[in-house]
């Protein structure tokens, strides 16, 4: 609201409260970008619309199967990487090696063909997916958030920590820290890299899938909501550092919290503003901020 | 001096350094040459142009237009923007204010709208490069999106439902030599830029940053050159637009759609090409005529073709016209 002036202290702390949760999700969302940098140098401008595609998976899953989106997440997961490992064999990796604009401007091309097929096939109507206890609020004294964000935050996380075990823990992710690091090394060292690359793919795919449906669950989205979320995600990116897991946790959080302080000063309108400006104040300040971590 | 002696040595020294000249002198007046005759043909043609024809040449010449300046940072510069839609939008917010506001002729307003444009490359340019590569990419995109919301949601530029122009817009033949005026000015601009010592730097920063830093290049300088000078160009583009409409409102002049328009041009015609954009936009405004009921299905066919381009004809179009004429050539 105009004039600033300040809304009493629960709504403060509810505002607060729910910028945190959602920033979770943002974290979430912002891994699938992140790794997929970190680990094979792509910038994919397409990562808002595999959110908004893996959306309207949930959104389908729940209207016409009456699968419970939360239920439908690892559906989701699977059906995301199954379509995107041949859409990284076919578009993404003849172009290793063409440099870092090659694969960027593909993803872009990528971004704006998903972007118009959601127009031509679901037209631009504001959907968002609906559950039971999307609208109910959850209350802990004066501070009352919706029942929806905490559970998106807690399966965000929860899914956060899964792909930081994945990575720190298994054999691929060793194979993917080797490729990340230095992929000639790893591929001498017998490391399928073209093969990491693939799966490290089709996680940043599933992993911006399974924030699109906690985010259609948790609001509403329409065909071009995605490029708002490519750039909050490259925000959190950014502040997290390229490829930290946990500095993208933190840094998605903080985002989160900070996007909430700008909505309750300046209006709701302005929320996603203030990312933006988050954004451009972190790359003009803290540059160095965006070098820490994996590489 | 006059060569008066028949002695053949002679002769053949004074012939030698004038033909050099005068290869010189063509290549360097064949853009002004070529603009002047663009400009008479202009002058015979746009008298019986209709309306239709009036309408297509203007959205292709403002293409070009805009194409051109991302080329100048892309294709020269090694800077892939993806916030064209920031200039051209402040270019059409600036020119509507200053006619509104201050009474401005449009002829004054256009290029003043220009430098307000370039004046916003300057003042983020710190911000953008930062760092290089994929942050310029990333932060131009989040610039435009910026501003969009921000005039979306503040009221003082007309909020989401945007501001019309008070004067009365000028004709479409008018509009339309005006958009050959603003070419005109491009190719000049492109070719001093592409013929220059300034080329040279650039490409020079493009091919390797820090190699180019070392042998003494300012690349900060030089890369904010091609930024300004390509966002008052996007920005006059804009002014253009904004004209055209005789409204501003922030979905169609933040719009990212001239962002894509922009990059795929100059992408499908051939990067870093002289020729490109003007090849590149032909493509693209005859697709877009061709499924001018279908806009979605326009788009994603672009972004279909740009995907192909990128995998098979890195060089364009005019890769491809140049493979096919020199294959022709040798053969």
């Amino acid at each position: 609201m105009p004039g600033l002036s300040l809304p009493d202290l629960s709504v403060i702390a509810s505002s607060l409260a729910s910028g945190l949760l959602l920033g979770g999700m943002l974290a979430l969302t912002a891994l699938g970008l992140s790794i997929a940098l970190g680990v094979m140098k792509l910038v994919n401008l397409a990562h808002g619309e595999l959110l908004v595609g893996g959306a309207y998976l949930g959104y389908f899953l729940t209207h016409a199967a009456g699968v419970d989106p939360l239920l439908g997440l690892p559906l989701v997961a699977l059906a995301t990487a199954a379509i995107a490992l041949p859409f990284h064999r076919v578009l993404i990796r003849p172009l290793a090696g063409k440099g870092m604009e090659a694969p960027m401007m593909t993803m872009f091309g990528v971004s704006i063909i998903l972007q118009n097929l959601y127009l031509l096939a679901f037209s631009a109507d504001t959907r968002a997916i609906e559950t039971p206890y999307a609208a109910h609020a959850l209350r802990f004294g004066p501070v009352a958030v919706p029942e929806i964000y905490a559970i998106g935050f807690v399966v965000s996380v929860l899914l956060a920590m899964g792909v930081h075990a994945l990575v720190t823990r298994s054999a691929f992710g060793r194979d993917l820290r080797a490729a990340a690091t230095d992929p000639t090394a790893a591929a001498v060292m017998g490391v399928d890299v073209g093969r990491v690359h693939a799966l490290t793919f089709a996680l940043g795919a599933s992993c911006a899938a399974m924030g699109g449906v906690l985010i259609g669950t948790a609001f509403s989205f329409t065909p071009s909501t995605g490029s708002t979320y490519l750039l909050v995600s490259f925000a959190v990116v950014v502040m997290g550092g390229i490829g930290n897991i946990f500095g993208t946790l933190v840094a998605g959080i903080m985002l989160g919290v900070l996007q909430s302080v700008g909505a309750l000063l300046f209006g709701d309108g302005y929320r996603d503003l203030v990312g933006l400006v988050i954004f451009l104040l972190v790359l003009t300040l803290r540059p160095q901020g965006m070098v820490t971590g994996v590489r | 001096m006059p060569n008066m002696t028949n002695d053949s040595v002679s002769r053949e020294h004074s012939r030698q350094p004038r033909l050099m000249m005068r290869y010189a002198t063509t290549s360097e007046f064949m853009p002004i040459l070529a603009t002047c005759g663009l400009l008479l043909m202009v002058g015979l043609v746009v008298p019986r142009m209709g309306d239709y024809a009036l309408e297509v040449g203007f959205r292709l010449l403002l293409l070009i237009t805009i194409a051109e300046a991302w080329n100048l940072m892309a294709g020269y510069g090694g800077m892939v923007s993806l916030g064209m839609a920031a200039f051209f939008g402040t270019g059409a917010y600036a020119l509507t204010g200053l006619v509104n506001g201050m009474g401005f002729p449009f002829l004054l307003a256009l290029p003043l709208a220009g430098l307000v444009g370039a004046g916003l490359a300057m003042a983020v340019s710190r911000a953008v490069f930062r760092l290089r590569g994929l942050y310029f990419t990333v932060g131009t995109l989040a610039l435009a999106e910026a501003l969009r919301l921000f005039m979306i949601n503040h009221s003082g530029f007309g909020g989401a439902s945007g501001i019309f122009l008070s004067k009365d817009t000028p004709g479409l033949r008018t509009l339309f030599l005006m958009s050959v005026g603003l070419l005109a000015v491009t190719v000049v601009v492109m070719d001093f830029a592409t013929r220059s010592r300034i080329s040279i730097l650039l490409r020079a920063v493009r091919d390797d940053e820090d190699a180019a830093a070392q042998m003494g290049v300012r690349t900060f300088r030089i890369k904010l050159a091609a930024f300004v000078v390509s966002s008052f160009l996007t920005s006059v583009a804009g002014g253009l637009q904004a004209l055209k409409l005789g409204t501003v409102e922030p979905y169609g002049a933040f719009g990212v759609h001239w962002t894509v328009s922009a990059l795929s041009i100059v992408i499908i015609g051939g990067q870093g090409a002289r020729a490109g954009p003007a090849i590149g936009a032909l493509f693209v405004v005859a697709l877009g005529e061709l499924l001018a009921d279908w806009p979605a299905l326009q788009l994603a066919l672009t972004g279909a073709i740009l995907i192909l381009v990128i995998r098979f004809a890195p060089r364009g179009l005019a890769g491809i016209g140049q493979m096919i004429f020199k294959g022709r050539a040798t053969s």
